[in-house]
């Protein structure tokens, strides 16, 4: 079996090999630079996976946990020269490596519960529900500080007692004329944690002329089994997905987890070799690409962003120039621009690193005194909440379609 | 290693900074030179000076090869442990302790990321000029043991003359201060010019007093295309007999173009055979003065000129420059930077052996590089797999260096020796110094334990 695995780390070659190992990606890195390590970067990930298939190392399985550490945010892609793609490299790798190392039982048993029978998962939402609050201190609207020590002390935003999809799925009607059908994919965050991210959105859309489907059961969009090293676990989720989405007669797939959106849109893709019909993109960028709404408040309020690892970069601007001028902010971008360091399962693994990378960004937050902080991601929303709470800054984390709701769209 | 000696290096800078698994230690065995990786025995990543003296004394005691490690990114092997030893990671010492707006100097520790490091200054209104293209990673520490240049290095020069002052460390821990916070200074030898290129072999530098400056008032950039890859070098020794030093001038051959141009669609004019980015700064009626002239000195030669009108304009012309490496990068699975140097006014000779020798060998070679100072990176493009076409490309680097020794020129402007150039080093600097510098290193590293067998000794 090790020779097993070592084909089909060498099967890696030519993505491995375009690594010229000039250590540009030690600069975005958000794990290097908290600890200068080059087993952090992806510079000294890819060297290991070289070194086994060419033989210089010999326990492939040690190198499983180097891998794992990463928060697969994908900075490193974004500024390799050399065009490394190093999230296929490291998911492919992670799951070849498995092969080794098994996934501890509890884990698999969690994972395979949260991607497999979501129906369940959402029963057990009340009763997380009830847990949280049970044992933990109410710190400012809806974040709790748990007493006993569970998620390593973390500040947590309350799981709802009942899902976004209990309440909206199906088809929600237009007001008014319909000018379209779309899909919302709220994701499990959205589904189970931000659900008023989820209220917002469908509302806001359906106060636009847009009829929005929302699935009835919330199916993972898988990534969290790729970064567990589950390559075929991620695939039944896509391919759960997507068909779910061909099934229904609709122009786009709008979302408001980029995470979720990389995942079905393109490392999906990617491995299963089909893609959605319909076109895949983020809320606020459909609201201004497509529906061009009209969106404008004049709140004054002193804010910033922060913008998630997987939203596409090449709308950056747009979202900051709907902060800025449709939302009528008083704006300034962070001077820290890193990783939020979530990472989902990273962050359940490894929540002390984790929670370092989010405390410099929190830093600055809260010695500039922004009011609100904009992001377009439950799981940087989550992590920042955190964090800010820990800073003791008074900042709200929201989501940008949030204060249009409250304030337009459901006094109208 | 032995158990005892491992548990020293624990006690010296804690179990979570020493690190002895394969796995780990394999981490440590490339830097960003094309050499063969040699992984070291153990990894220790100190926080403070005390810490860097413990370890020192604790390798000369146990006769342990020691190797300075900053960010890893130089391009000759300084970093790859030839015979083991032990790696010593300067990324934990990454504070600047000083910035002084009145005398215009800043003090650093020796791991701090040189783009860090800028921005700090930059923060402060000032300017630390030396930026060379891995200033986002390489370290203040590796900049002076590599003497790194940078894109500015032909009007406000590389490393060496910003460094004012320098503390490290010889290989028995003896604390080292070499010159200090004024302008002029003759204290001693000149420690921080000994300090200069030593690629980790005589000491490890714990903090440095760096040279700051003002920021110029203005500056203006341009993109110069010319039919002819001579006559773009031509142009680049008239510039400078016309006593204007331009803060940047870079050229590009036609090769790089195409590929710049084939992987971001910028507008490149493909039909070129070379550019050069031009930026000149200073005093704003300088500036204007200066940038006049130059067009008309391009213009004289055949070159088609654009101006940069704003900030933006400006980015998008740098942005061919910055894509350069990158853009080759992804052609072929790997690549090879080097940096022969020549008197700037020998570049046309120097372009003119880099294509015949490309041809001889049949290569794929783009040329790109800082014309100004005469510093060219012919990068070669190969698939380290295809040992045919590997023979060739060494015989073709020898032949570059070959070549830039006849023209006056040097094996490295700004990468280093290393292991990667060792065996050409008697060629370019003769027997005497290549004693001499042995002899220096023996009195001072008597059992060859600092980053050993780099430039040959
Ligand atoms: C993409 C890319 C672009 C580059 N562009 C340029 C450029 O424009 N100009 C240029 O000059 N170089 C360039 N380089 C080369 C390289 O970045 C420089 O040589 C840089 O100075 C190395 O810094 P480092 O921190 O990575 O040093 P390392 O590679 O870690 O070390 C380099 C040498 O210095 C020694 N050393 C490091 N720190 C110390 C210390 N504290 N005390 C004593 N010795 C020490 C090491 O032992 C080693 O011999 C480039 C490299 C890459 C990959
Ligand atoms: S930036 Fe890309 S090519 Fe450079 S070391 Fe990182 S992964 Fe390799
Ligand atoms: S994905 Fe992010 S955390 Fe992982 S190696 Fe790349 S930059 Fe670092």
């Amino acid at each position: 079996m090790y020779d097993d695995v070592v084909k089909e780390l060498k099967e890696l070659e030519e993505l491995v090999l375009k690594c010229m190992k000039c250590g540009t990606c030690h600069a975005d890195c958000p794990l290097y630079n908290q600890d200068g390590k080059e087993q952090s970067v992806a510079r000294g990930k890819i060297a290991l996976i070289q070194s086994v298939y060419e033989g210089r190392l010999e326990d492939a399985g040690k190198i499983l946990k180097h891998i794992d550490y990463c928060v697969l945010c994908g900075r490193c892609k974004q500024s390799c020269p050399s065009g490394v793609k190093t999230d296929e490299i490291f998911l492919k790798a992670k799951s070849v490596l498995r092969k080794i190392e098994k996934m501890k039982g509890w884990q698999k048993f969690v994972l395979s519960i949260a991607m497999e029978k979501p129906e369940l998962l959402a029963k057990m939402a009340p009763l997380m529900h009830m847990g949280l609050k049970f044992g933990s201190k109410k710190i400012k609207d809806d974040v709790f500080k748990p007493i006993i020590p569970i998620a390593g002390g973390r500040n947590v935003v309350s799981v709802k007692s009942k899902t976004f999809a209990d309440t909206y799925g199906g088809l929600n009607k237009a007001k008014g004329e319909e000018k379209m059908t779309v899909i919302f994919y709220p994701g499990c965050a959205a589904n189970m944690i931000y659900t008023s991210w989820g209220e917002a959105i469908v509302e806001t859309l359906n106060y636009f002329g847009v009829s929005v489907y929302v699935p009835e059961v919330n199916h993972c969009c898988g990534i969290p089994a790729a970064t567990m090293g589950e390559l075929d676990l991620f695939k039944k989720m896509v391919n759960k997905n997507i068909d779910y989405f061909d099934s229904l007669d609709a122009k786009y797939i709008v979302t408001c987890c980029p995470t979720c959106q990389y995942g079905l849109n393109e490392m999906g893709p990617k491995q299963t070799g089909r893609s959605p019909e319909q076109e895949m993109m983020d809320v606020v960028v459909f609201l201004e690409e497509v529906l061009h709404a009209d969106i404008k408040l004049e709140t004054g309020e002193k804010t910033t962003i922060h913008f998630p690892c997987h939203y596409d970069r090449s709308k950056d601007s747009l979202l900051e120039s709907f902060v800025k001028d449709n939302l009528g902010t008083d704006y300034t971008k962070l001077k820290n621009q890193s990783c939020c360091g979530f990472g989902g399962t990273f962050s359940l693994k490894h929540y002390g690193k984790s929670s370092d990378i989010s405390t410099s960004k929190a830093e600055e937050i809260s010695t500039k005194g922004f009011q609100r902080v904009y992001t377009p991601c439950p799981g940087c929303a989550m992590q920042l909440t955190d964090a800010l709470a820990k800073e003791g800054s008074e900042a709200d984390v929201s989501h940008p379609v949030q204060l249009f709701y409250e304030s337009v769209v459901k006094k109208s | 290693m032995s158990a005892a000696i491992n548990g020293k290096f624990k006690e010296i800078v804690g179990s979570d900074n020493f690190w002895d698994e394969p796995a780990d230690l394999m981490c440590y065995s490339y830097d960003s030179a094309f050499e063969k990786p040699v992984p070291p025995d153990m990894v220790v990543k100190p926080s403070d000076y005390d810490q860097v003296q413990k370890v020192i004394q604790l390798c000369r005691d146990a006769d342990i090869p020691l190797i300075t490690r900053g960010a890893g990114t130089n391009l000759s092997g300084g970093t790859v442990p030839v015979s083991g030893g032990c790696v010593m990671l300067t990324t934990g010492l990454n504070k600047i302790l000083e910035v002084n707006t009145e005398d215009l100097y800043a003090v650093t520790q020796s791991g701090v990321v040189t783009a860090k490091f800028a921005e700090h200054i930059s923060d402060h209104g000032l300017l630390y000029p030396p930026d060379p293209g891995s200033m986002k990673m390489s370290t203040m520490g590796g900049n002076v043991a590599e003497n790194a240049g940078g894109l500015r290095a032909l009007k406000y020069g590389v490393t060496s003359d910003y460094l004012m002052g320098v503390k490290f460390f010889d290989m028995d821990g003896n604390l080292v201060i070499g010159g200090g916070r004024t302008v002029k200074l003759v204290t001693g030898y000149n420690l921080p010019g000994l300090m200069v290129s030593s690629e980790g072999m005589l000491g490890v530098m714990v903090e440095l007093i760096m040279k700051i400056v003002p920021v110029p008032e203005a500056k203006k950039s341009m993109l110069v295309s010319f039919g002819d890859v001579i006559k773009a070098s031509e142009t680049v020794s008239k510039i400078i007999q016309a006593k204007i030093l331009p803060a940047t001038l870079e050229l590009m051959d036609n090769f790089t173009i195409k590929t710049v141009e084939e992987a971001t669609n910028i507008g490149l004019p493909v039909d070129a055979d070379a550019l050069l980015l031009i930026e000149v700064d200073g005093h704003p009626e300088a500036v204007e003065d200066e940038y006049r002239k130059v067009i008309d000195i391009c213009e004289s030669l055949g070159g088609s000129v654009k101006v940069a009108e704003n900030e933006q304009e400006r980015d998008a012309l740098w942005e061919a420059r910055r894509k350069s490496l990158s853009s080759l990068a992804r052609l072929r699975p790997t690549l090879i930077l080097e940096d022969a140097t020549v008197p700037r006014s020998r570049i046309p000779e120097m372009m003119q052996a880099v294509q015949n020798i490309r041809k001889k060998y049949d290569l794929t070679i783009g040329t790109f590089g800082h014309a100004g100072d005469g510093n060219l990176h012919p990068t070669i493009l190969t698939d380290k797999r295809d040992e045919q076409e590997m023979a060739r490309v060494e015989k073709a680097i020898d032949e570059i260096f070959e070549t830039a020794l006849k023209l006056d020129g040097t094996i490295s402007g700004e990468h280093g020796i290393g292991s990667a150039k060792a065996k050409y080093l008697e060629s370019e600097l003769g027997k005497g110094s290549l004693i001499f510098m042995d002899k220096l290193k023996k009195g001072l590293d008597p059992k060859g334990l600092l980053n050993p067998h780099k430039m040959g000794l």
